[in-house]
């Protein structure tokens, strides 16, 4: 049986990576539902986004400011890889576009333990302040983690349904070909979906960083989650990846509670579950084909 | 080659990858009129207006709008151009509303006059505010048909416009095309021949990837047409 301070305690840390697992595969959603590209350089720019925050945080001693400047320049750098690599690429088979992306990362990383070199770096919290929930201490840090992520859904709510940017890009998500018919530039509709995927990728990164030591192996450790967030989610569905990623953070955090290495193997077998009642995911009302 | 020609295709050929599809095809298309294509499933008569509308990218030859060359041109730019494709699959944005799919064919054209679109389907009116998801497949049309003709195109190359639909929805739309040409060329692909008789001015028939005949005038009744399906 576990102990309820332990479980609030849990609760709170799953709703806070669940939190992060959203910012970062919102970005993965959206770019297979536009473009149908798995854009594993996400999981870059997530890399980006930390070390720029720990860059700024040592210089500057203001994590927020660290963050604000992650979120900044992996929005720059998913812009830049947009145009430079994929918008030669995205006519080849999705299989081409995977391994690009993963050349990326690779690559990436390379430049990122050039840099800041292979020790893992310590971002500090910004807050230390505590507060009590039913007599459990939870440190307000992930509870701003979580206020953030809502933000940042309800903006991007706002922003696909009350926009016609937005609009267009839900429409591209149904059917890209469709929306060119009309005689709207769908490669600019990439490029926006691009960059804020890279931006959302960075910010989680940044928000990330005070809760681990950030290290250039990060992207690639946090993949398995946020495939599993994005699949279990549906393809292409923002609220399907926020209801995914609370699921897979609760499961990775109570699991580990009840047995440390369920932490890993939990969200796999929710996975496959899920896709054996509903193959499209929860919220993905078609098995999308390019 | 007519200099008042809108459209001109000149020797236009077009390949899936390896397999060729599409032969030496020539059409012409003269502003406000109606020209027909007629054939069997798999003549090439879907794959002739999509190489028009630039969805398909392996295609040589000629073909050009206002003395304009589209080979090459994207997709999009020809939309813009005012040659604008409707597909056949009656595929709206199902989670948009009606007013929303509306705004997208507004979006591109900077054209927010809804009153000529609700002018030919009066229904749409009445049904702005319901997801596309839940229209019928006439209402789908209508839809499909109202966003084409924002921005006043100068070709609507439209693709089995009547498949499936009830017979008041076709007889409907045959007004409406009849209507509505006199300010649009447009170039149809269908197998309903007593509409494609009523309303066509021209009629190529299509044959496993090339032009077999072209109809015009008093030839353009409905048992010469069958002889070509």
């Amino acid at each position: 049986m576990i102990d309820t301070q332990l479980l609030i305690s849990g609760v709170i840390f799953g709703l806070s990576i669940g939190s992060i697992f959203f910012l970062m595969a919102i970005g993965l959603s959206l770019c297979f539902g536009l473009m149908r590209i798995i854009s594993l350089d996400q999981l870059l720019y997530y890399s980006v986004g930390a070390y720029i925050t720990y860059t700024i945080s040592v210089y500057s001693g203001n994590m927020w400011l660290g963050a604000l400047g992650g979120l900044i320049v992996a929005g720059i750098l998913s812009f830049a890889v947009e145009r430079f690599i994929f918008l030669r690429i995205y006519e080849r088979d999705i299989a081409f576009t995977m391994i690009t992306s993963f050349g990326i990362l690779i690559g990436g990383v390379g430049v990122i333990k050039a840099i800041w070199g292979l020790v893992p770096r310590p971002v500090p919290m910004p807050i230390m302040t505590q507060m009590s929930i039913m007599g459990t201490e939870i440190p307000v840090y992930r509870l701003i983690v979580v206020v953030i992520a809502a933000l940042v859904y309800a903006g991007i709510w706002l922003f696909l349904n009350r926009t016609i940017t937005g609009k267009a890009i839900r429409a591209g998500i149904e059917n890209v070909e469709h929306v060119e018919g009309l005689g709207i530039n769908v490669y600019r509709l990439f490029t926006i979906t691009f960059i804020i995927a890279g931006t959302l990728s960075g910010l989680s990164g940044g928000l990330h960083a005070p809760l681990i030591m950030v290290d250039p192996q990060m992207g690639l450790e946090v993949m398995p989650f946020i495939f599993m967030v994005v699949i279990i989610g549906g393809l292409g569905s923002i609220k399907g990846t926020l209801i995914s990623a609370l699921i897979v953070g609760q499961v990775v955090s109570i699991g580990s509670l009840i047995y440390a290495p369920l932490a890993q193997m939990a969200p796999f077998a929710i996975m496959l579950l899920i896709l054996l009642v509903k193959p499209t995911g929860l919220y993905g009302s078609k098995l999308l084909k390019r | 080659m007519n200099p008042n020609d809108l459209l001109t295709v000149r020797n236009l050929n077009v390949s899936y990858g390896e397999s060729k599809v599409l032969f030496d095809i020539a059409m012409d298309v003269r502003p406000g009129s109606v020209v027909a294509c007629v054939g069997r499933n798999g003549a090439g008569k879907s794959t002739l207006l999509k190489s028009i509308a630039g969805f398909i990218k392996n295609v040589s030859g000629t073909v050009t709008c206002d003395g304009v060359s589209l080979l090459g041109v994207r997709a999009f730019d020809i939309a813009k151009m005012g040659i604008k494709y409707i597909p056949q699959d009656k595929k709206v944005f199902s989670d948009l509303t009606v007013r929303e799919n509306l705004e997208l064919g507004s979006y591109a054209t900077k054209d927010y006059n809804w009153d000529q679109v609700t002018d030919y389907f009066p229904k749409l009116k009445q049904l702005m505010d319901r997801k596309a998801g839940f229209l019928s497949g006439g209402e789908r049309q209508m839809l499909m048909v109202g966003r084409a003709i924002l921005g006043r195109p100068k070709i609507l190359l439209i693709d089995e416009p009547t498949e499936g639909l009830a017979p008041s929805i076709v007889a409907h739309l045959k007004d409406v095309f009849k209507e509505m040409s006199k300010k649009t060329a447009l170039v149809i692909v269908e197998q309903n021949l007593p509409l494609v008789c009523a309303i066509a001015e021209k009629i190529y028939a299509i044959k496993e990837g090339r032009i077999i005949t072209e109809l015009v005038g008093e030839r353009i009744v409905a048992n010469i047409c069958e002889g070509y399906l």
